[in-house]
């Protein structure tokens, strides 16, 4: 090791933490001890670490680390809970959802940087706005706009604006954002929005300051490699595409570990490891770039790797039958084992001559289809079993799923071919069918061309093949695929979704029909369910909005644009030094939330 | 000398230009368009628009051709896609630990053929011979993939020789720890073919006249083999080394993967999986360059191990 280049690098962090002791009362005390160093690992290397244009989960970890949102989720509540991070309490809701009041904690600061010419920076109200605004603005081009999209009054009009000079006024007011005082945001939106809350708590609307982003933007604006937030740890070394090193950040408030126990089992030890202790207590995290599982899976057996997530081919190394195998947990290795967040659907392009459509032979030839499919199947070989076949279009954990649903669609390839013979759908000599009016039948499944895609291909071919329906599969370059997909140019494809947020709305939305274009990958449009959909719009979480996803679930039963498949685990090995780890749904990395007994010198 | 050099240099302006029209022609037709994964999920027409705007993908062809040659001829090709970072910063951070394992790798996988390959062309029919020949066509038909994978379970991670993977910021560290089992990879996949294409030049020598006369004239067999057989035979040994050359500079993809690498080989198959045009542009023209430069240099070495060749 070269030590006095690395003491150099460490300079600027040894000064921080001076600054930040010279300080004085109104800083906490530094809790987190440098001796403690936990050793993760990313699976694909990160793009950059600014909120306003993270793409990558990856990228996303970090900055969840070092930027801090208005509001976060309780680490341990299932399903998940919305508290405050930065903000004083939850949002006041009045004006029937269309006014949110936040207050901001005071004397919360930006970690020290030149940006700021030697002054501690306060967070302030202004800087979420400016935050948020960055999304808008037509240079940075950012993937996030549409979290505010359509939803604060005037917002949409400066993007507009923007968009034809090329420029964002940050300086010209925007009605929607009415800053009360250096601490008080009252947001005005258009229309009623029960969730803008959980909009909040997304990282791309983490506030960054104004400075240092007119300090170190590149020609587009943008900020990935001088990342200065408030949160609990600041980017150390960075090797780009193979090391991060986040530090402790020692001006962060810090938190006091007061989680409650849930319903797990596995809570009520975590708590009593962690109650009570002053967070972050990690002093350093350590985060390679992995690509290969194998170099993952042997880093983590061989423990220079603390935390690890088994993807691909790993869980049956580590897994049998859901629990961790026996030589593992005799090691002391801890498992936390979630459903994602996540949903997996087949959907059928509602504007293909073939296969769209509303009327009754189309429905029956889309219904058949989707009770020829076996989900379990894939599950068991594309996916080592590390999956549960969903009933309903929200999966677990997200608010408006409900574990009592069934669906009316259920593998049953008899049912299906004889639905085809009552439409008319006739067999020919050669064992395929035909349309009604005798033009041929076949129908293309696209997938990406990885492994996973062609085994879902082939799966799809077994599915076509019992009900005698052509079909080719089309295998294509991933960003072809999205392209074709925007377009309405895909005729069917197995289409994953994961919670930007952990509402039902979330998952609804898929298949409104204005969404086509857009995240309606199907192109569907079906009065019934978009009247319905824009009618929970409008209402809280509760039994009413509940009825009517109920509906719009049967809706999608019935009219069948889709077949719901399946919700894949999540699975994260630990290492026995780690304390308290439980893996959370929606967030991101769980760090802050953690201990871990300190490394041997 | 200088005459030829020269005339060498302008012809290589009508090759790069057929490099550039192919990589610019195969990106429009078979690249994908980025715009669509960075604009994100939740995206619609506009946010895909405005983003190829951004990049300039919404140009005519023939501006974007146009781009393409000015940021050559400045040595400028802008910022990543995906990452935002300059390419000049991606390739100058990026090489240096390719060229860590791949330059001592080809100095060793030269030198140990070429030992190797002298040694059975001088036993040639032997047992011994037949025996390393055997073993070479088995090492061949093994693909790299199964050696990294072996090696890496048993001698890393078994008994522990070598670090599973890893990498540092200290070049000692990096050559002769994190490097140690890619390079020793390297030269198991690489001694092989060498060592049969070198062998078959030095046989090509070693029945010449002039080693007879050798040794009539009493010189050792080592003499012989090293100083007359091997200058005879080096024009086409240094043809084949100087060819691989062009290759450090697209690094060792998959050794690279399996060991954590921060190489370029690594970055290349992320900017194609990202469709990220300016670094793979980039690499692209510069391995052209490369590959153009070293075939020069080449022929002026041939000039210098053996005088009688002339550049013409």
């Amino acid at each position: 090791m070269n030590r006095p280049g690395r003491w150099l690098r460490r300079l600027p962090a040894l000064c921080a933490a001076l600054l930040a002791l010279a300080a004085g009362p109104g800083q906490e005390a530094r809790a987190a001890d440098p001796d403690k160093v936990l050793h993760a690992v990313f699976v694909a290397p990160e793009a950059g670490f600014d909120p306003a244009i993270t793409r990558d989960l990856y990228s996303a970890e970090v900055i969840q680390s070092i930027f801090e949102t208005l509001y976060t989720y309780d680490y341990l509540a299932r399903p998940v809970k919305l508290v405050p991070q930065t903000a004083e309490a939850m949002p006041e809701i009045t004006d029937g959802g269309r006014t949110y009041t936040i207050r901001l904690k005071k004397g919360i600061y930006f970690q020290p940087d030149p940006a700021f010419g030697g002054k501690r920076r306060e967070l302030t109200m202004a800087d979420y706005v400016y935050s948020y605004q960055r999304l808008f603005d037509p240079r940075l081009a950012s993937p996030h706009s549409w979290l505010f999209a359509g939803k604060v009054l005037g917002f949409d009009e400066a993007a507009a604006k923007a968009k034809q000079t090329g420029h964002f006024d940050y300086d010209a007011p925007i009605p929607g954002f009415e800053l009360l005082d250096r601490y008080t945001l009252r947001i005005h939106l258009k229309q009623p929005d029960f969730n803008l809350g959980m909009i909040l708590a997304h990282e791309p609307t983490s506030a960054v300051a104004r400075e240092v982003v007119e300090k170190y933007r590149d020609a587009m604006g943008q900020v990935t490699a001088n990342p200065v937030g408030t949160g609990a740890y600041r980017l150390g070394e960075w090797v780009r595409g193979s090391r991060i090193e986040l530090v402790a950040n020692p001006g962060y408030r810090g938190l006091t570990w007061n989680f409650q126990a849930g319903s797990d089992p596995e809570d009520a030890a975590i708590v009593a490891a962690m109650k009570g202790k002053r967070m972050p207590q990690i002093g350093r995290i350590d985060i390679r770039v992995m690509v290969e599982d194998q170099t993952r899976w042997l880093a983590f057996v061989g423990k220079q790797v603390d935390l690890v997530e088994l993807q691909g081919p790993l869980a049956p190394k580590a897994l049998e039958n859901g629990k961790l195998r026996p030589e593992l947990a005799a090691q002391g290795v801890q498992l936390s084992r979630i459903i994602d967040p996540e949903i997996s659907y087949n959907y059928w392009n509602m504007q293909d001559p073939v296969v769209g459509g509303l009327t009754k032979e189309k429905i029956a030839l889309r219904r058949a289809i989707a009770m020829a499919y076996d989900v379990q199947e894939e599950i068991a070989i594309v996916w080592n079993g590390e999956a549960v076949p969903l009933e309903y279009p929200i999966p677990p954990g997200i608010v408006g799923y409900d574990p009592d649903y069934r669906s009316s669609v259920h593998f049953d390839p008899r049912l299906a071919n004889e639905l085809l013979d009552k439409f008319g759908y006739r067999k020919g000599a050669d064992g395929f069918r035909t349309l009604p009016d005798g033009q041929p039948l076949t129908i293309t499944y696209s997938a990406r061309a990885d492994s996973n895609g062609k085994q879902q291909a082939e799966i799809w071919k077994k599915a076509y093949d019992s009900l005698g329906i052509r079909m080719k599969d089309n295998l294509m370059p991933f960003p072809d695929l999205l392209k074709a997909e925007k377009q309405c140019e895909v005729m069917s494809r197995n289409s994953p979704w994961i919670a930007d947020y952990p509402d039902g709305d979330n998952f609804m939305q898929l298949f409104y029909g204005p969404n086509t274009h857009q995240n309606n990958n199907g192109c569907s449009r079906i009065p019934a369910y978009d009247v319905r959909y824009e009618a929970s719009q409008k209402l809280p979480d509760g039994p009413e909005r509940n009825r009517l996803y109920h509906e719009m679930a049967r809706i999608l039963e019935v009219y069948a644009p889709i077949r719901i498949g399946y919700a894949r685990y999540r699975n994260m090995l630990a290492q026995p030094t780690v304390i308290g780890f439980k893996k959370h749904p929606i967030l991101h990395c769980e760090w802050l939330y953690f201990d871990m007994v300190k490394e041997k010198k | 000398m200088s005459a030829y050099i020269l005339r060498r240099l302008w012809q290589m302006l009508p090759t790069l230009m057929g490099v550039v029209l192919l990589v610019f022609l195969l990106f429009n037709w078979v690249g994908g368009d980025p715009a669509y994964i960075l604009a994100g999920k939740m995206s619609n027409p506009e946010q895909i628009a405005n983003i190829r705007a951004q990049l300039g993908v919404d140009q005519p062809y023939w501006v974007q051709l146009w781009i393409f040659v000015k940021q050559i001829v400045t040595f400028d090709f802008g910022a990543s896609w995906s990452t935002g970072e300059a390419v000049s910063h991606v390739l100058a951070t990026r090489l240096g630990p390719s060229l860590t394992v791949l330059v001592p790798l080809t100095i060793l996988e030269t030198l140990i053929a070429i030992g190797l390959a002298l040694g059975v062309a001088y036993v040639r029919g032997s047992l011994t011979d037949r025996m390393v020949m055997i073993a070479c066509t088995v090492g061949m038909s093994v693909s790299i993939l199964v050696y990294i994978i072996v090696f890496q379970y048993w001698l890393a991670y078994k008994l522990g020789l070598f670090p599973v993977q890893g990498w540092g910021d200290n070049f000692a560290e990096n050559l002769f720890h994190y490097s140690a089992l890619p390079i020793l990879i390297g030269l198991v996949v690489s001694i092989a073919p060498d060592l049969r294409l070198f062998r078959t030049f030095f046989l090509d020598e070693i029945n010449q006249d002039y080693v007879r006369t050798a040794r009539a004239k009493g010189l050792s067999e080592p003499t012989i083999l090293w100083v007359h057989v091997l200058r005879n035979a080096a024009i086409p040994v240094v043809t084949h080394v100087m060819s691989n050359l062009p290759a450090l500079l697209i690094g060792a993809f998959l050794i690279e993967r399996f060991f954590s690498i921060p190489g370029i080989g690594r970055e290349i198959i992320l900017a194609v999986e990202r469709s990220d045009f300016p670094v793979i542009k980039a690499i692209t023209v510069y391995v052209a360059a490369a590959t153009m430069l070293f075939n020069l240099l080449t022929d002026l070495l041939y000039k210098a191990i053996d005088p009688r060749v002339q550049l013409e």
